[in-house]
Protein backbone atom coordinates (compact mmCIF):
# COMPACT_ATOMS: atom_id res chain seq x y z
CA UNK A 1 0.00 0.00 0.00
CA UNK A 2 1.71 3.10 -0.77
CA UNK A 3 2.19 6.09 1.76
CA UNK A 4 -0.53 8.43 2.36
CA UNK A 5 1.84 11.30 1.16
CA UNK A 6 3.33 9.59 -1.53
CA UNK A 7 0.01 9.20 -2.53
CA UNK A 8 -0.40 12.84 -2.38
CA UNK A 9 2.13 14.01 -4.32
CA UNK A 10 1.18 10.97 -7.01
CA UNK A 11 -2.51 13.02 -7.03
CA UNK A 12 -0.67 16.50 -7.19
CA UNK A 13 1.94 15.29 -9.86
CA UNK A 14 -0.34 13.72 -11.81
CA UNK A 15 -3.00 16.96 -12.43
CA UNK A 16 -0.27 19.05 -12.74
CA UNK A 17 1.18 17.10 -15.68
CA UNK A 18 -2.31 17.23 -16.81
CA UNK A 19 -2.66 20.86 -16.22
CA UNK A 20 0.68 21.77 -18.75
CA UNK A 21 -1.18 19.74 -21.48
CA UNK A 22 -4.30 21.57 -20.77
CA UNK A 23 -2.19 24.74 -20.53
CA UNK A 24 -5.32 27.55 -20.72
CA UNK A 25 -6.50 26.99 -17.11
CA UNK A 26 -3.79 28.73 -15.55
CA UNK A 27 -3.39 31.12 -18.64
CA UNK A 28 -7.33 31.76 -18.64
CA UNK A 29 -6.94 32.61 -14.26
CA UNK A 30 -4.22 34.99 -14.95
CA UNK A 31 -6.18 36.91 -17.45
CA UNK A 32 -9.25 36.80 -15.28
CA UNK A 33 -6.40 38.28 -12.72
CA UNK A 34 -5.86 40.91 -15.07
CA UNK A 35 -9.49 41.99 -15.63
CA UNK A 36 -10.12 42.35 -12.03
CA UNK A 37 -6.93 45.00 -12.00
CA UNK A 38 -8.72 46.98 -14.83
CA UNK A 39 -12.12 46.48 -13.51
CA UNK A 40 -11.04 47.85 -9.64
CA UNK A 41 -8.97 50.43 -11.35
CA UNK A 42 -12.31 52.48 -12.66
CA UNK A 43 -13.72 52.80 -8.85
CA UNK A 44 -10.31 53.22 -6.83
CA UNK A 45 -7.89 55.44 -9.12
CA UNK A 46 -8.71 59.00 -8.20
CA UNK A 47 -6.19 61.62 -9.36
CA UNK A 48 -3.67 58.48 -11.30
CA UNK A 49 -2.82 56.87 -7.89
CA UNK A 50 -4.44 53.95 -5.88
CA UNK A 51 -3.76 54.60 -1.85
CA UNK A 52 -1.10 52.08 -0.67
CA UNK A 53 -4.00 50.39 1.89
CA UNK A 54 -6.82 49.97 -0.85
CA UNK A 55 -4.30 48.54 -3.67
CA UNK A 56 -2.64 46.05 -1.44
CA UNK A 57 -6.39 44.97 0.12
CA UNK A 58 -7.14 44.07 -3.36
CA UNK A 59 -4.08 42.07 -3.99
CA UNK A 60 -5.66 39.29 -2.42
CA UNK A 61 -9.36 39.77 -3.31
CA UNK A 62 -8.09 39.49 -6.63
CA UNK A 63 -6.49 36.53 -5.88
CA UNK A 64 -9.67 35.45 -3.89
CA UNK A 65 -11.74 35.92 -7.05
CA UNK A 66 -9.11 34.22 -9.31
CA UNK A 67 -8.90 31.06 -6.91
CA UNK A 68 -12.65 30.15 -7.89
CA UNK A 69 -11.43 29.82 -11.11
CA UNK A 70 -8.74 27.23 -10.46
CA UNK A 71 -10.43 25.68 -7.63
CA UNK A 72 -13.89 24.82 -8.61
CA UNK A 73 -12.74 22.27 -11.29
CA UNK A 74 -10.46 20.27 -8.81
CA UNK A 75 -13.32 17.49 -8.41
CA UNK A 76 -15.43 18.70 -10.94
CA UNK A 77 -13.13 17.34 -13.34
CA UNK A 78 -12.57 14.26 -11.76
CA UNK A 79 -16.46 13.87 -11.48
CA UNK A 80 -17.15 14.30 -15.05
CA UNK A 81 -14.73 11.91 -15.92
CA UNK A 82 -15.86 9.45 -14.33
CA UNK A 83 -11.72 9.16 -12.34
CA UNK A 84 -13.57 9.76 -9.13
CA UNK A 85 -14.80 6.79 -8.35
CA UNK A 86 -11.62 5.10 -9.15
CA UNK A 87 -9.66 7.60 -6.37
CA UNK A 88 -12.64 6.94 -3.56
CA UNK A 89 -11.98 3.00 -3.97
CA UNK A 90 -7.89 3.26 -4.28
CA UNK A 91 -6.06 1.79 -1.17
CA UNK A 92 -5.24 5.05 0.21
CA UNK A 93 -6.10 7.15 2.82
CA UNK A 94 -9.00 9.36 1.53
CA UNK A 95 -7.22 12.64 3.19
CA UNK A 96 -4.34 11.68 1.00
CA UNK A 97 -6.84 12.81 -1.86
CA UNK A 98 -7.54 15.99 -0.59
CA UNK A 99 -3.72 16.58 0.31
CA UNK A 100 -3.08 15.82 -2.67
CA UNK A 101 -5.89 18.20 -4.44
CA UNK A 102 -4.59 21.15 -1.99
CA UNK A 103 -1.08 20.56 -3.70
CA UNK A 104 -1.65 20.99 -7.06
CA UNK A 105 -4.06 23.71 -5.97
CA UNK A 106 -1.56 25.57 -4.26
CA UNK A 107 1.21 25.17 -7.07
CA UNK A 108 -1.67 26.68 -9.85
CA UNK A 109 -2.55 29.70 -7.73
CA UNK A 110 1.21 29.81 -6.87
CA UNK A 111 2.33 29.87 -10.41
CA UNK A 112 -0.48 32.58 -11.65
CA UNK A 113 0.77 34.71 -8.52
CA UNK A 114 4.55 34.67 -9.36
CA UNK A 115 3.52 37.06 -12.52
CA UNK A 116 0.22 38.52 -10.71
CA UNK A 117 1.54 39.82 -7.79
CA UNK A 118 4.39 41.91 -9.30
CA UNK A 119 2.29 43.14 -11.77
CA UNK A 120 -0.63 44.28 -9.38
CA UNK A 121 2.19 45.83 -7.17
CA UNK A 122 3.64 48.19 -9.96
CA UNK A 123 0.15 48.86 -11.54
CA UNK A 124 -1.65 49.95 -8.00
CA UNK A 125 1.95 51.44 -6.28
CA UNK A 126 3.01 49.38 -3.77
CA UNK A 127 5.58 47.54 -2.55
CA UNK A 128 5.72 44.17 -0.58
CA UNK A 129 9.71 44.61 -0.08
CA UNK A 130 9.36 46.45 3.35
CA UNK A 131 9.19 43.01 5.12
CA UNK A 132 9.98 40.68 2.03
CA UNK A 133 10.64 37.53 4.69
CA UNK A 134 7.15 38.14 6.18
CA UNK A 135 5.75 38.55 2.50
CA UNK A 136 6.76 35.65 1.27
CA UNK A 137 5.70 33.87 4.06
CA UNK A 138 1.93 35.52 3.84
CA UNK A 139 1.84 34.49 0.05
CA UNK A 140 3.20 31.02 0.94
CA UNK A 141 0.11 30.17 3.57
CA UNK A 142 -2.21 32.86 2.30
CA UNK A 143 -2.11 30.74 -1.06
CA UNK A 144 -2.05 27.12 0.96
CA UNK A 145 -4.79 28.60 2.68
CA UNK A 146 -7.02 29.29 0.10
CA UNK A 147 -5.94 26.36 -1.91
CA UNK A 148 -6.66 24.11 1.60
CA UNK A 149 -10.60 25.85 1.55
CA UNK A 150 -11.33 25.59 -2.57
CA UNK A 151 -10.20 22.18 -2.49
CA UNK A 152 -12.56 21.10 0.56
CA UNK A 153 -15.64 23.68 -1.35
CA UNK A 154 -14.95 21.90 -4.89
CA UNK A 155 -15.64 18.05 -2.95
CA UNK A 156 -18.65 19.98 -1.34
CA UNK A 157 -20.07 20.98 -4.55
CA UNK A 158 -19.67 17.34 -6.32
CA UNK A 159 -23.66 16.47 -5.38
CA UNK A 160 -25.38 19.44 -6.07
CA UNK A 161 -27.32 20.23 -8.80
CA UNK A 162 -26.28 23.23 -10.00
CA UNK A 163 -22.47 22.96 -9.21
CA UNK A 164 -21.16 26.10 -10.81
CA UNK A 165 -23.33 28.19 -8.81
CA UNK A 166 -23.34 26.82 -5.96
CA UNK A 167 -19.46 26.85 -5.97
CA UNK A 168 -19.30 30.21 -4.92
CA UNK A 169 -21.54 29.75 -2.22
CA UNK A 170 -19.17 27.10 -0.46
CA UNK A 171 -15.92 28.83 -1.31
CA UNK A 172 -17.42 32.24 0.19
CA UNK A 173 -18.29 30.91 3.49
CA UNK A 174 -15.10 29.01 4.42
CA UNK A 175 -12.50 31.35 2.76
CA UNK A 176 -13.53 34.59 3.89
CA UNK A 177 -11.67 34.41 7.63
CA UNK A 178 -8.25 33.89 5.92
CA UNK A 179 -8.91 36.69 3.20
CA UNK A 180 -9.10 38.94 6.33
CA UNK A 181 -6.35 37.78 8.07
CA UNK A 182 -4.48 37.89 4.57
CA UNK A 183 -5.64 41.66 4.00
CA UNK A 184 -4.63 42.94 7.53
CA UNK A 185 -0.88 41.24 6.87
CA UNK A 186 -0.40 42.72 3.60
CA UNK A 187 -1.65 46.23 4.69
CA UNK A 188 0.42 45.91 7.83
CA UNK A 189 3.80 44.82 5.16
CA UNK A 190 2.96 47.65 2.80
CA UNK A 191 2.01 50.53 5.06
CA UNK A 192 4.45 49.50 8.47
CA UNK A 193 3.77 48.51 11.86
CA UNK A 194 0.67 49.67 13.43
CA UNK A 195 -1.10 49.24 16.57
CA UNK A 196 -1.96 45.37 16.17
CA UNK A 197 1.50 42.98 16.25
CA UNK A 198 1.47 41.71 12.92
CA UNK A 199 2.84 38.44 14.20
CA UNK A 200 -0.14 38.41 15.92
CA UNK A 201 -2.42 38.35 12.87
CA UNK A 202 -0.25 35.30 11.28
CA UNK A 203 0.12 33.37 14.20
CA UNK A 204 -4.08 33.30 13.70
CA UNK A 205 -3.62 32.95 9.82
CA UNK A 206 -1.46 29.91 10.61
CA UNK A 207 -3.68 28.45 13.21
CA UNK A 208 -6.80 28.85 10.46
CA UNK A 209 -4.62 27.19 8.14
CA UNK A 210 -4.18 24.14 10.56
CA UNK A 211 -7.88 24.26 11.50
CA UNK A 212 -8.74 24.02 8.01
CA UNK A 213 -6.92 21.30 6.49
CA UNK A 214 -7.38 18.77 9.61
CA UNK A 215 -10.73 20.22 9.95
CA UNK A 216 -11.14 19.14 6.10
CA UNK A 217 -9.03 16.34 5.80
CA UNK A 218 -10.86 14.59 9.10
CA UNK A 219 -13.85 14.35 7.22
CA UNK A 220 -12.74 13.77 3.54
CA UNK A 221 -13.76 10.36 3.43
CA UNK A 222 -17.27 11.25 4.07
CA UNK A 223 -17.18 13.03 0.85
CA UNK A 224 -15.61 10.94 -0.96
CA UNK A 225 -17.89 7.97 0.07
CA UNK A 226 -21.22 7.47 -1.68
CA UNK B 1 -48.08 18.30 27.06
CA UNK B 2 -45.77 16.43 29.25
CA UNK B 3 -45.49 17.91 33.04
CA UNK B 4 -41.58 18.16 32.48
CA UNK B 5 -42.36 20.54 29.35
CA UNK B 6 -44.65 22.72 31.12
CA UNK B 7 -42.42 23.06 33.88
CA UNK B 8 -39.73 24.59 31.68
CA UNK B 9 -42.70 26.61 30.10
CA UNK B 10 -43.11 28.18 33.30
CA UNK B 11 -39.61 28.76 34.32
CA UNK B 12 -38.79 30.67 30.78
CA UNK B 13 -41.99 32.40 31.22
CA UNK B 14 -40.75 33.77 34.79
CA UNK B 15 -37.32 34.71 33.60
CA UNK B 16 -38.58 36.52 30.37
CA UNK B 17 -40.91 38.90 32.37
CA UNK B 18 -37.72 39.10 34.60
CA UNK B 19 -35.46 40.20 31.96
CA UNK B 20 -38.00 42.69 30.72
CA UNK B 21 -38.13 44.13 34.35
CA UNK B 22 -34.24 44.07 34.45
CA UNK B 23 -33.62 45.54 31.28
CA UNK B 24 -36.33 48.76 31.70
CA UNK B 25 -36.46 49.37 35.21
CA UNK B 26 -34.24 47.44 37.15
CA UNK B 27 -31.08 48.15 35.41
CA UNK B 28 -29.60 52.36 35.68
CA UNK B 29 -28.52 54.42 33.03
CA UNK B 30 -24.88 53.89 32.09
CA UNK B 31 -22.52 56.83 32.88
CA UNK B 32 -21.32 57.22 29.48
CA UNK B 33 -24.21 55.43 27.49
CA UNK B 34 -27.40 56.54 29.30
CA UNK B 35 -30.33 55.12 28.60
CA UNK B 36 -29.31 53.33 25.33
CA UNK B 37 -27.26 51.35 27.71
CA UNK B 38 -30.90 48.88 27.76
CA UNK B 39 -30.42 48.61 23.71
CA UNK B 40 -26.90 46.25 24.77
CA UNK B 41 -29.14 43.78 26.75
CA UNK B 42 -30.78 42.88 23.72
CA UNK B 43 -27.81 42.79 21.61
CA UNK B 44 -25.20 40.63 23.59
CA UNK B 45 -27.45 37.94 24.54
CA UNK B 46 -28.81 37.01 21.23
CA UNK B 47 -25.26 37.62 19.74
CA UNK B 48 -23.71 34.99 22.03
CA UNK B 49 -26.83 32.54 21.96
CA UNK B 50 -26.36 32.73 17.90
CA UNK B 51 -22.64 31.73 18.23
CA UNK B 52 -24.14 28.95 20.44
CA UNK B 53 -26.75 27.71 17.94
CA UNK B 54 -23.55 27.77 15.09
CA UNK B 55 -21.79 25.46 17.69
CA UNK B 56 -24.56 23.21 17.58
CA UNK B 57 -24.58 22.91 13.95
CA UNK B 58 -20.78 21.82 14.48
CA UNK B 59 -21.87 19.33 16.93
CA UNK B 60 -24.42 18.52 14.91
CA UNK B 61 -22.54 17.80 12.04
CA UNK B 62 -19.51 15.80 13.93
CA UNK B 63 -22.51 13.71 15.81
CA UNK B 64 -24.10 13.13 11.89
CA UNK B 65 -21.60 11.84 10.16
CA UNK B 66 -20.32 9.57 13.43
CA UNK B 67 -23.90 7.96 14.17
CA UNK B 68 -25.50 8.62 10.83
CA UNK B 69 -28.97 9.49 12.10
CA UNK B 70 -30.40 12.21 10.34
CA UNK B 71 -32.09 13.30 13.18
CA UNK B 72 -28.99 15.01 13.79
CA UNK B 73 -28.86 16.71 10.65
CA UNK B 74 -32.16 17.95 11.00
CA UNK B 75 -31.38 19.68 14.16
CA UNK B 76 -28.16 21.06 12.57
CA UNK B 77 -30.08 22.47 10.21
CA UNK B 78 -32.68 23.94 12.51
CA UNK B 79 -29.59 25.85 14.58
CA UNK B 80 -28.51 27.42 11.20
CA UNK B 81 -32.06 28.81 10.89
CA UNK B 82 -32.57 29.90 14.63
CA UNK B 83 -28.75 31.33 14.58
CA UNK B 84 -29.69 33.42 11.31
CA UNK B 85 -32.60 34.74 13.08
CA UNK B 86 -30.88 35.26 16.61
CA UNK B 87 -27.86 36.74 14.21
CA UNK B 88 -30.30 39.04 12.80
CA UNK B 89 -31.64 40.46 16.07
CA UNK B 90 -27.95 41.01 16.71
CA UNK B 91 -27.05 42.64 13.71
CA UNK B 92 -30.53 45.20 14.00
CA UNK B 93 -30.20 46.01 17.72
CA UNK B 94 -26.30 46.53 16.79
CA UNK B 95 -27.59 49.18 14.27
CA UNK B 96 -29.87 50.72 16.59
CA UNK B 97 -26.89 51.34 19.22
CA UNK B 98 -24.38 52.26 16.71
CA UNK B 99 -26.87 55.15 15.45
CA UNK B 100 -27.42 55.90 19.05
CA UNK B 101 -23.58 55.58 20.40
CA UNK B 102 -21.32 56.32 16.77
CA UNK B 103 -24.42 58.41 14.92
CA UNK B 104 -24.73 55.97 11.96
CA UNK B 105 -26.00 52.21 11.69
CA UNK B 106 -23.78 51.33 10.09
CA UNK B 107 -19.69 52.13 10.81
CA UNK B 108 -17.79 49.18 8.87
CA UNK B 109 -16.67 47.99 12.33
CA UNK B 110 -14.86 45.10 12.41
CA UNK B 111 -17.20 42.72 14.60
CA UNK B 112 -20.42 44.50 12.60
CA UNK B 113 -18.80 43.30 9.24
CA UNK B 114 -17.61 39.97 10.53
CA UNK B 115 -21.25 39.59 11.90
CA UNK B 116 -22.68 39.92 8.39
CA UNK B 117 -20.23 37.67 6.99
CA UNK B 118 -21.26 34.89 8.99
CA UNK B 119 -24.87 35.62 8.41
CA UNK B 120 -23.59 35.14 4.76
CA UNK B 121 -22.20 32.18 6.03
CA UNK B 122 -24.68 30.34 7.03
CA UNK B 123 -27.21 31.48 4.72
CA UNK B 124 -25.22 30.05 1.96
CA UNK B 125 -24.86 26.94 4.05
CA UNK B 126 -28.50 27.11 3.80
CA UNK B 127 -28.38 27.96 -0.05
CA UNK B 128 -25.98 25.05 -0.25
CA UNK B 129 -28.11 22.08 1.43
CA UNK B 130 -31.18 23.70 -1.09
CA UNK B 131 -29.20 22.85 -3.82
CA UNK B 132 -28.60 19.21 -3.04
CA UNK B 133 -31.80 17.18 -3.48
CA UNK B 134 -30.19 13.43 -2.69
CA UNK B 135 -31.09 13.58 1.30
CA UNK B 136 -28.37 11.40 2.11
CA UNK B 137 -26.04 13.45 0.59
CA UNK B 138 -27.57 16.73 1.93
CA UNK B 139 -27.31 15.16 4.97
CA UNK B 140 -23.55 14.03 4.77
CA UNK B 141 -22.59 17.47 2.67
CA UNK B 142 -24.18 19.53 4.45
CA UNK B 143 -22.41 18.16 7.92
CA UNK B 144 -19.20 18.75 6.25
CA UNK B 145 -20.06 22.54 5.33
CA UNK B 146 -21.22 23.04 8.93
CA UNK B 147 -18.23 22.13 10.19
CA UNK B 148 -15.64 23.62 8.13
CA UNK B 149 -17.62 26.76 8.09
CA UNK B 150 -17.31 26.88 11.80
CA UNK B 151 -13.77 28.66 12.19
CA UNK B 152 -15.27 32.21 10.89
CA UNK B 153 -17.61 32.00 13.78
CA UNK B 154 -14.55 32.07 16.23
CA UNK B 155 -13.07 34.70 13.87
CA UNK B 156 -16.11 37.04 14.23
CA UNK B 157 -16.02 36.53 18.16
CA UNK B 158 -12.44 37.48 17.97
CA UNK B 159 -12.50 40.25 15.82
CA UNK B 160 -12.41 42.82 18.48
CA UNK B 161 -8.93 41.64 19.48
CA UNK B 162 -7.54 41.20 16.62
CA UNK B 163 -8.57 44.86 14.83
CA UNK B 164 -9.00 48.09 15.85
CA UNK B 165 -12.56 48.64 16.60
CA UNK B 166 -15.45 50.96 18.18
CA UNK B 167 -16.61 47.69 20.29
CA UNK B 168 -16.10 48.02 23.73
CA UNK B 169 -13.47 44.50 25.10
CA UNK B 170 -16.66 43.42 27.95
CA UNK B 171 -15.64 39.92 28.56
CA UNK B 172 -11.84 39.98 29.80
CA UNK B 173 -10.22 37.48 31.71
CA UNK B 174 -10.66 39.35 34.86
CA UNK B 175 -14.49 39.29 34.86
CA UNK B 176 -16.77 41.26 32.72
CA UNK B 177 -15.98 45.02 32.92
CA UNK B 178 -19.10 46.17 34.04
CA UNK B 179 -21.31 47.77 36.35
CA UNK B 180 -22.47 44.87 38.98
CA UNK B 181 -26.40 45.76 37.92
CA UNK B 182 -25.63 44.97 34.19
CA UNK B 183 -23.38 42.32 34.89
CA UNK B 184 -26.91 40.39 36.86
CA UNK B 185 -28.73 42.26 34.46
CA UNK B 186 -27.37 40.31 31.07
CA UNK B 187 -26.90 36.77 33.21
CA UNK B 188 -30.77 36.87 33.19
CA UNK B 189 -31.10 38.39 29.36
CA UNK B 190 -28.52 35.44 28.81
CA UNK B 191 -30.63 32.92 30.01
CA UNK B 192 -33.82 34.22 29.03
CA UNK B 193 -32.47 34.20 25.28
CA UNK B 194 -30.86 30.95 25.76
CA UNK B 195 -34.25 29.18 26.73
CA UNK B 196 -36.26 31.09 24.55
CA UNK B 197 -33.87 29.67 21.86
CA UNK B 198 -34.12 25.93 23.51
CA UNK B 199 -37.93 25.93 22.98
CA UNK B 200 -37.55 27.08 19.36
CA UNK B 201 -35.23 25.05 18.81
CA UNK B 202 -37.90 21.91 19.80
CA UNK B 203 -40.55 23.50 18.17
CA UNK B 204 -38.64 23.79 14.77
CA UNK B 205 -37.08 20.23 15.28
CA UNK B 206 -40.55 19.28 15.62
CA UNK B 207 -41.85 20.84 12.63
CA UNK B 208 -39.01 19.91 10.56
CA UNK B 209 -39.10 16.04 11.65
CA UNK B 210 -42.74 16.33 10.33
CA UNK B 211 -42.40 17.71 7.23
CA UNK B 212 -39.36 14.84 6.39
CA UNK B 213 -41.76 12.33 7.32
CA UNK B 214 -43.86 13.53 5.17
CA UNK B 215 -41.80 13.93 2.45
CA UNK B 216 -40.78 10.42 2.98
CA UNK B 217 -44.42 8.89 2.80
CA UNK B 218 -45.03 10.96 -0.56
CA UNK B 219 -41.61 9.50 -1.79
CA UNK B 220 -43.13 6.55 -0.90
CA UNK B 221 -46.65 6.25 -2.50
CA UNK B 222 -44.78 7.97 -5.73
Amino acid sequence: MTSGFGAALAIAKKDIVTQFRKKFEAFSMFLFALIAVLAFSFAVVTGGVVPEEVGSALLWVIIFFTGMFGFAPIFLSESETGTLRGLATAPIPAWSVYLGKVIYGFFLMGLVEIFLVPIISVLFGFSILNDLPLAIATLLVGTLDLAAVGSMASALTMPSESKATVFPLVYFPTATSGLMLLIEITKIIVLGPGLIPVLLIFEILLAHLIAMLTLSASVFHFALSP
Amino acid sequence: MSRTRLIFLAITAVISLLYVYMTWIFSPPDAILGENVRIFFQHVAPALVSYGLFGGTLLCGVMYLWKGDLKYDILGAVSIKLGLLFTTITLLSGMMWADAAWGTPWNWDPRETTTLILWVAYACILAYRASVSDRESRAQFGSIFGIVAFPMVILSYLSIRIWETLHPIVIEPSGLQMEVEHMMTLLVAMIAVTFIALIMVELTYKVDSAQEKLMRIKMERS
